[in-house]
This record gives structure tokens, C-alpha cells and sequence, in this order.
């Protein structure tokens, strides 16, 4: 009988997941057809339940680079790109979107449609640059919502403190402007019953995502954070907002809970507990995994399913009968969080070494991405000097293969594991 | 033909006073390095023989030279060796090899054997990447940091300043101290970048000397930045082929203000003697 439920259950998230993600390409690539309006928006703060109010495709240009690195064609993009003067130095994420513009939308997942409107944050410094690279090829309106980070690593404000109250009026006015820009550009009339409905699947995409992060708690963890995590991250953001986003997560938390009841991990023997700091190397994606997983170390938490998750990684849950201002306090909480998830994720990792049952902790900068990347040494430093856990720092990239090298990032995750095995030993 | 100037000397070396048939356990080694390959035969943990030589194209076949010169006039046989590990970059490719171990686990575990149980900080200083090593008092691995992708700071970088100053590699390290005042260093990020920086001292009108403290220079301040990562601990030893610089141990120790355990025997050799010792304990185990 378990056996039968097991097959019903145990990876129902992964195929899933793959399964609205083929889905969601196919209907950019009817949108692309149709000349629909198409929003390009980025996972740090997408603000997609106003946009869904006015029934923009949502178009994610990272989700759409990072799929070119895992479908193994990034350097055809990045190539374009380059040939087309782009430094081989910036983002990857950035030059394989041009090389998808270039190339007229062409994606290995279908077409994608040009924007006719660019909805960026501040959270990376990267999006403001990218915008404009739209502006010049389509005249695409852009516009940035800026969200007020944190001032220092604990000095966060909170719902009640003034200076809360001056930032989230702040975040608050610019969604007005979203607002009206967006009557402008779709013809169509704000209504505020459908950014409620839209907020309400959020909410429940948001408890449920905080719930299956928690469960991988459990020994064994039900899902691996690098890869299966990074599926149910793309659905986080893809279809946030969404009545298929919510029922996807609560079907994720039955199937999380049901793996956590009957010690259902994703290696035959779960040997080592790993938290992953940084972005995945998508271009060897399988092989990166496999490098860990080989000596049985597994992923049981990472920042990316922080920092990317458009904050809902906190649970945060929107105040349904004051939509706009409590949308506004969400986004200024969770944009702030992913910017702090970053820069000072030094705390988190700490305390997470005990909650999740850590053994090491996997630091992965990439040359693409200064942003994510800068200060991880000084991260991995202080982590070390609050506790006594063993880090691996190996760097690659998550688009480029060409400063990809298997070899080198192997030996130093060999030795990592050899010298975790002698720590068990002596904790023996 | 022109003179070779990074080309260092292969060799090979056998115990005159160790008997192989009188052995229990007899293990080996093979370290194949991206610059140099090592072979270390011990006998019941004895080193019995060795050799050191250039890593060529075909991994499996330095890997098979290097042991078979160990192994030279020696009636041991390859057959004869009870277990056998392989390590360094090219440690898959030892076709002869029972279990693979990385070089890091290796050159800690063969530098607590040569320097002594003392060591609880390990500089490897290789062909192609330079490696800090925490360990405890068996020799076994606490923590570990690496230098990047560039060559800087390593074997093969050094072998290109030998190439470009026309100086004996083996020569390079007491030259570099012959200078009246320490230079500036040159640039350290990239070895390429170093040596154009170098190319331009000597156009100034630099002289050879000068240029090669500055470069020696340069390559201790970057390893030391990579010392200070994991927190340097005493004992301190160095193993590798560059732990045979003087003119880079020499500044290194300054800058640390550590001194360095002065070997009795070839650095190189540690990664491989590293390996046997551990081949040894798995023989070990499997008998019992």
C-alpha cells in the first residue's frame, strides 16, 4: 500500500513542476504569436500580483538564461552577445537574454515575446543596466521600484517604527505609478478584487514554500536545495500569483510532509548534511549535483532558495482588506530580506548549522555574478569563526563554461568530503 | 640545442638498506601532478624507493614510467605490491591504482610523516595550484583552502620565469636574494600578467636579480594571503616542488613571521609518500 502511494507522491513536485514549466513556455511562445502584452520582470521582486491584474505574461529573463545554460546551449547565446560587442566580463544572465533578443525571441523552451513593459527593483544592480537594454531595442517603457534595503546587517525596522512607515509609503506611492502605467499600457481598468485573488494565492504559496523549507529539517531531507529545490523555485516565481502557483505548493507541502513522516530522503544513504551559499552551475548542472552526491552529501538548505524565492521564503502573508498598503509592506520586507540574504547571510548560515543538522557548507561564487559572489571569502571567514563547521569554497559560473572546470572544482570537493569523513571519525 | 632553463632534473632513489622481501606490507604511491609525477614504493611504512619526474600528455603512461623507474634495478615487481593509491589531478589515470585519494589528503598525511606529528599547518606548493592545509596530529585533514584558477604562485609559473630570465630553475631562488633592496612585487593575479610586468622592469634597465626577487616577492605575498585564510597554526611545513625556492620560503617566512620546518628530504615526494602511508592503513584494514 505505501508502495503505491509512494509512486503517487514521492517526486510528484520535480515532474510537476517540469510539467507547468513546459506549460508556461508554451503559452510565452502563443503570447509571442498573438503580440500579447508581455511583462519581463526578475525573481528579486517581480510584483506579479498587480501585473496579473492586467493580464501581462510575465516573461523571467534569468529563468530564461539559466534554462539555456541547463539545456547545455548557453554558449551560443553568450556568442551572440559578444560578437555583438558585449564584454565576456558582464553578467551571463544578461548576454544570453541578448543573444535571445538577437536572435528574435529563439529559445530552447519555445519563443519568447518582446516586452511591453520592464518592471525592475533595485535588489540588483544588474537589473537597471538590463532595463535599459530593452529601452534601446524596443522603446520598451521601463520601470524600477525602488525598494529601501536594510541600513545595516541587524538594524532592520518593523511595522510600528516610523522610519517602516516612511519606507513602505514610499514603496507604496511607486506601486500607484506601476498602477497607472500599467492602465496606460493595457487599456484596461485597475480592479482591486483581482489583485486580492491574486495576493490570496501568494499568501498561500508563501506558507506553504516556508513550510517545505522547514521540513528539510527532517533526517533524511525530503528534497534536495540545488536541484529539486531549484524546480520548485521556478514555479515559486513563474507562477506566483497564480491559482495553479498555489495548488502546485500545497500539493509540495503533502508531498514534503509524506516523505519527512516516512524517512524519504533522495540518496540511498543521506552521509552528509550540506547548506549551498551562492547560484547553481547550471551549465554542468547534473554533474555538479552529482559531485556531491556520489559521496552522499546532500542539500538540505541553500541561500538561492532564499535570495531568488521573490521573498517568499518568509511566509509572509498580505493583509487581503488593505491590498495596496500591505502589498507595499510585503515587497519592502521581502525585497529587503533578498538584498540581506546576500550581503549578510552570515547569521542565517549560523543558525541554520543546528537546525538543519549541517556538516558543511558549500560556498560557490560565480564570475558572472559579482553581486551574489562578493564577500562570500569574508562570509565563509566569519561563518568559520562563530563555528567550528567545515566550508568549501569553489568557484565557477552559472552560465559560462568556459571558466567552468570540472577537474579543479572536483578535487577541492574530494578533499572536502575526505576531510568531512575524518570529522566524523574524530566526533566518533 | 638551446639550454632548457625551466627543465629540472628527473631522478631517482632507492634505500641501500631495506630489504623488500623482509616486508609485510608493501604499498604505493604515484602522484600524478600536472608538472611532475611521483612514485614512492614504502615497505611496512619505510620509504624503499622513489622517483620524480615530468608529467608528459598520457597521464597513465607518466603514471607507469615514473613507477617502473622506482622500480629499476630493484627485483620488485609491480605485481609484488600489496596496494597501491593514486593521487594529484591526474589520479583517475593510474591504471595500477587500488583506490584514489585526493593529493590533499595525501600531502597532509605524507608531510606529518616526513616533518612529524608536530605539523598542524601544510603548505603544498605544486605545479599548478597552491594548497593550505589545516591537519591534526595524525595527518589527517581539518580544513583546507586553494588558490584560484591562475598559475600564479605555483610550479608552473616559476618555470616560466625561469624560461623568461634565462636562469636555471634551480638557480632562481638564491639569485632572487642577492639584491641590495627588496623590490616592490610584480603583479600576482596572472602569471602572463607577471611577466609582462617583468619584461618592462628589465626594459627600465632592471637587473636579472632584481627582477627575480620581485617576482619571488610576489609570490610569497600571495601565498600568504592564502595562509592567512585558514588561520596558520605551528608546526609549520611546506612541501611541493616550490618549498625548494629559497627565495620564496625565505620571504614567506618573513611575512608570516613563521618559520618553516627545514626538510631533510625531496618535498616533492610528499603527496606520494602521503598516498602509500594511506594505501598502507587500507592494506592494513582489509587484512584484518
Amino acid at each position: 500500500m505505501t508502495d503505491k502511494i509512494d509512486g503517487q507522491i514521492v517526486g510528484r513536485g520535480a515532474a510537476e513542476g517540469a510539467r507547468l514549466f513546459r506549460e508556461w513556455f508554451k503559452n510565452l511562445t502563443g503570447a509571442a504569436e498573438r503580440g500579447e502584452h508581455t511583462a519581463y520582470v526578475f525573481v528579486m521582486g517581480s510584483i506579479a500580483e498587480i501585473l496579473r491584474v492586467f493580464d501581462f505574461n510575465l516573461v523571467f529573463p534569468e529563468i530564461n538564461s539559466l534554462q539555456t545554460a541547463v539545456r547545455r546551449v548557453a554558449h551560443e547565446y553568450l556568442n551572440v552577445a559578444e560578437d555583438y560587442g558585449y564584454s565576456p566580463d558582464i553578467c551571463g544572465y544578461v548576454k544570453a537574454d541578448v543573444g535571445v533578443q538577437l536572435r528574435g525571441g529563439e529559445h530552447p523552451m519555445g519563443k519568447i515575446p518582446k516586452p511591453t513593459l520592464a518592471l525592475l527593483t533595485n535588489a540588483c544592480n544588474t537589473y537597471l543596466k538590463w532595463g535599459e537594454i530593452w529601452e534601446r531595442l524596443y522603446n520598451t517603457r521601463v520601470l524600477t521600484v525602488d525598494v529601501p534595503g536594510s541600513r545595516n546587517a541587524r538594524g532592520q525596522t518593523w511595522a510600528g517604527d516610523p522610519d517602516f512607515e516612511h519606507d513602505r509609503q514610499y514603496v507604496e506611492y511607486q506601486l500607484r505609478e506601476l498602477i497607472t502605467a500599467c492602465e496606460q499600457i493595457t487599456g484596461k481598468k485597475f480592479d482591486v478584487d483581482r489583485l486580492r485573488e491574486a495576493m490570496r494565492h501568494t499568501n498561500a504559496m508563501s506558507v506553504a514554500w516556508r513550510r517545505v523549507l522547514e521540513l528539510n529539517k527532517s533526517k533524511p531531507a525530503p528534497f534536495n536545495a540545488l536541484n529539486e529545490g531549484t524546480i520548485y523555485l521556478g514555479v515559486a516565481n513563474a507562477l506566483r500569483g497564480s491559482p495553479e502557483g498555489a495548488k502546485y505548493f500545497q500539493d509540495l507541502v503533502q508531498e514534503m510532509e509524506y516523505k519527512s513522516a516516512h524517512h524519504i530522503g533522495t540518496l540511498s544513504e543521506e552521509k552528509y548534511r550540506l547548506t549551498f551559499v551562492g547560484v547553481p552551475c547550471y551549465p554542468i548542472f547534473r554533474r555538479f549535483y552529482e559531485l556531491f552526491s556520489e559521496w552522499g552529501g546532500a542539500f538540505v538548505a541553500s541561500t538561492y532558495l532564499e535570495f531568488a524565492a521573490g521573498g517568499l521564503n518568509l511566509g509572509y502573508e498580505y493583509a487581503l482588506n488593505r491590498p495596496l498598503e500591505s502589498l507595499a509592506e510585503g515587497i519592502l520586507i521581502t525585497v529587503r530580506h533578498a538584498m540581506d540574504a546576500m550581503f549578510f547571510q552570515n547569521d542565517w548560515l549560523v543558525e541554520g548549522i543546528d537546525q538543519y543538522h549541517v556538516d558543511g557548507i558549500v560556498y560557490h561564487p560565480i564570475k558572472s555574478c559579482r553581486t551574489v559572489s562578493t564577500g562570500l571569502a569574508d562570509n565563509r571567514r566569519a561563518v568559520m569563526a562563530a563555528r567550528d563547521v567545515a566550508t568549501l569554497f569553489i568557484e565557477s559560473d552559472m552560465m559560462d563554461k568556459r571558466v567552468v572546470s570540472e577537474a579543479q572544482m572536483k578535487n577541492r570537493i574530494d578533499a572536502f568530503f575526505e576531510g568531512l569523513a575524518t570529522r566524523k571519525l574524530h566526533a566518533a | 640545442m638551446a639550454q632548457e632553463f625551466w627543465r629540472w632534473k628527473e631522478y631517482t632513489w632507492r634505500a641501500p638498506d631495506i630489504s623488500w622481501t623482509d616486508g609485510k606490507i608493501i604499498t604505493g604511491g604515484v602522484d600524478v601532478g600536472s608538472v611532475s609525477t611521483q612514485a614512492v614504493v614504502m615497505v611496512d611504512g619505510e620509504i624503499y624507493a622513489y622517483a620524480n619526474m615530468r608529467t608528459g600528455s598520457d597521464s597513465p603512461d607518466s603514471a607507469r614510467k615514473a613507477m617502473n623507474w622506482a622500480l629499476q634495478d630493484s627485483d620488485l615487481t609491480l605485481d609484488k605490491i600489496h596496494y597501491i593509491v593514486g593521487t594529484g589531478y591526474g589520479r583517475v589515470n593510474v591504471p595500477f591504482a587500488h583506490k584514489t585519494i585526493t593529493e590533499i589528503a595525501c600531502h597532509a598525511r605524507g608531510a606529518n610523516y616526513l616533518y612529524g606529528p608536530s605539523v598542524r599547518t601544510v603548505l603544498d606548493m605544486g605545479g599548478q595550484d597552491c594548497k593550505a592545509i589545516s591537519c591534526d596530529e595524525r595527518g589527517k585533514v581539518t580544513a583546507f583552502v586553494m588558490n584560484d584558477k591562475c598559475a600564479a604562485g605555483t610550479g608552473r609559473g616559476m618555470e616560466v620565469f625561469a624560461d623568461l630570465m634565462q636562469v636555471p630553475i634551480e638557480q632562481l631562488g638564491e639569485l632572487s636574494l642577492q639584491v641590495d633592496k627588496e623590490p616592490e612585487p610584480v603583479s600576482s593575479t596572472c602569471v602572463v600578467f607577471a611577466k609582462s610586468e617583468a619584461v618592462g622592469l628589465l626594459r627600465k634597465g632592471w637587473r636579472k636579480n632584481a627582477v627575480l626577487a620581485a617576482y619571488c616577492n610576489a609570490m610569497a605575498h600571495r601565498v600568504c594571503t592564502l595562509l592567512e585564510r585558514i588561520s596558520i597554526q605551528k608546526d609549520f611545513a611546506i612541501t611541493g616542488g616550490i618549498a625548494k625556492n629559497v627565495g620564496v620560503v625565505t620571504r614567506l617566512e618573513k611575512e608570516l613571521g613563521v618559520q618553516a620546518i627545514k626538510p631533510t628530504f625531496d618535498t616533492q615526494i610528499a603527496g606520494a609518500v602521503g598516498a602509500a602511508l594511506l594505501g598502507k592503513a587500507i592494506a592494513e584494514q582489509e587484512k584484518k
